[in-house]
């Protein structure tokens, strides 16, 4: 598992592990060696430059994804339920 | 109202100690604009649980739709959310924000329902999903021994700075996003609604459902890593088609 901090910022990460840890480092939720150790690798390599910046990417794109099940009318039930429980209030 | 009064969902992710019936005076910790929302909640603003309704309604369904399996126990199950706020909203201590509140107990609600209707196994959405085994990407996309033992053998294909730009305008690729986070198990769906979709902060993430962080980010990698798949999928096709 990549997930552990047994390994120090002197030795060498591989890119499957920086893989594994990208989505913590992006939400800056990993450790301060890790981080740098992550960021030394991704300054020399160009394959988890581009899939770092991908999972980035979809992070940012899940958001702003078009809905289908999204529309008002499809919440007009559960609004008129609400409506009509707090009139009964 | 005493202690014992504090309904469960209150207590979530939280000790479940519960303070003076507070409703005239909203709580201090949350921001102004969520103090402000609330105090109209308190006063049953048909205006204002409208507009909350609807921000919510989108994500409410899809995270009940990958515990239930069908969308109009889904929507149940939501209603039923909805009529529980109401009904506690005088106990609501702010000591989440509402929304995570909120998402608790529609979480709750359609875990209860979803071991009720346990004839659903059979959808891709109760895929069972091991954390521990599963890597993240294809391992066979990775040199296995030799000097590059660990480092790419196939690397993703760089995306420009249109892409996501591209991707978004493409009813195709939209739609390729969109069945990628439909088809997630419901342990890495959730996950991703709430932290990306919803936008709710980590820490609140992990109480609503009641994980870890390490775990919250095992999983929404392994979410994220599905979505980017089909997107290269998708790209690879765009690419032959050329
Ligand atoms: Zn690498």
């Amino acid at each position: 598992m990549a997930h552990d901090a047994s390994q120090s910022v002197h030795e060498e990460i591989t890119c499957r592990e920086v893989v594994e840890w990208t989505s913590a480092y992006l939400d800056a939720h990993v450790g301060e060696d890790r981080k740098q150790q992550i960021a030394l690798h991704l300054a020399a390599c160009a394959g988890c430059g581009a899939y770092v910046g991908q999972i980035a990417s979809v992070r940012d794109l899940v958001r702003l994804l078009p809905q289908t099940v999204d529309s008002p009318s499809e919440s007009e039930q559960v609004r008129q339920a609400v409506a009509a429980k707090l009139r009964r209030q | 109202m005493n202690a014992a009064t504090t309904t469960r969902r209150e207590s979530i992710g939280q000790s479940p100690r519960a303070l003076p019936n507070t409703s005239s005076v909203p709580p201090r910790s949350l921001p102004n604009d969520e103090q402000r929302l609330l105090a109209r909640l308190r006063q049953s603003d048909e205006q204002a649980f409208d507009e909350l309704v609807t921000k919510h309604h989108g994500a409410l369904i899809r995270m009940a739709m990958g515990h239930v399996g069908d969308r109009e126990v889904a929507e149940e199950v939501v209603q039923d959310t909805w009529m529980a706020v109401i009904e506690s909203l005088d106990r609501f201590e702010g000591r989440s924000s509402l929304r995570t509140w909120i998402f608790g107990i529609m979480i709750h609600k359609a875990k209860d329902r979803g071991v009720r209707e346990k004839r659903h196994t059979t959808f891709s959405d109760f895929e069972t999903f091991d954390e521990e085994q599963e890597d993240a990407v294809d391992p066979s996309r990775f040199h296995r021994s030799g000097e590059w033992a660990g480092h790419w053998a196939f690397p993703p294909q760089p995306w420009d700075d249109q892409t996501p730009e591209r991707l978004l305008a493409s009813q195709q690729a939209v739609q390729a996003m969109n069945r990628a986070i439909e088809a997630l198990p419901v342990t890495l769906k959730d996950v991703l609604i709430l932290r990306d979709v919803e936008g709710v902060e980590a820490k609140q993430v992990c109480d609503i459902l009641q994980i870890t962080e390490t775990n919250l980010y095992v999983r929404l990698h392994r979410a994220r890593e599905r979505v980017r798949r089909a997107v290269e999928t998708y790209l690879e096709g765009c690419q032959r088609a050329v």
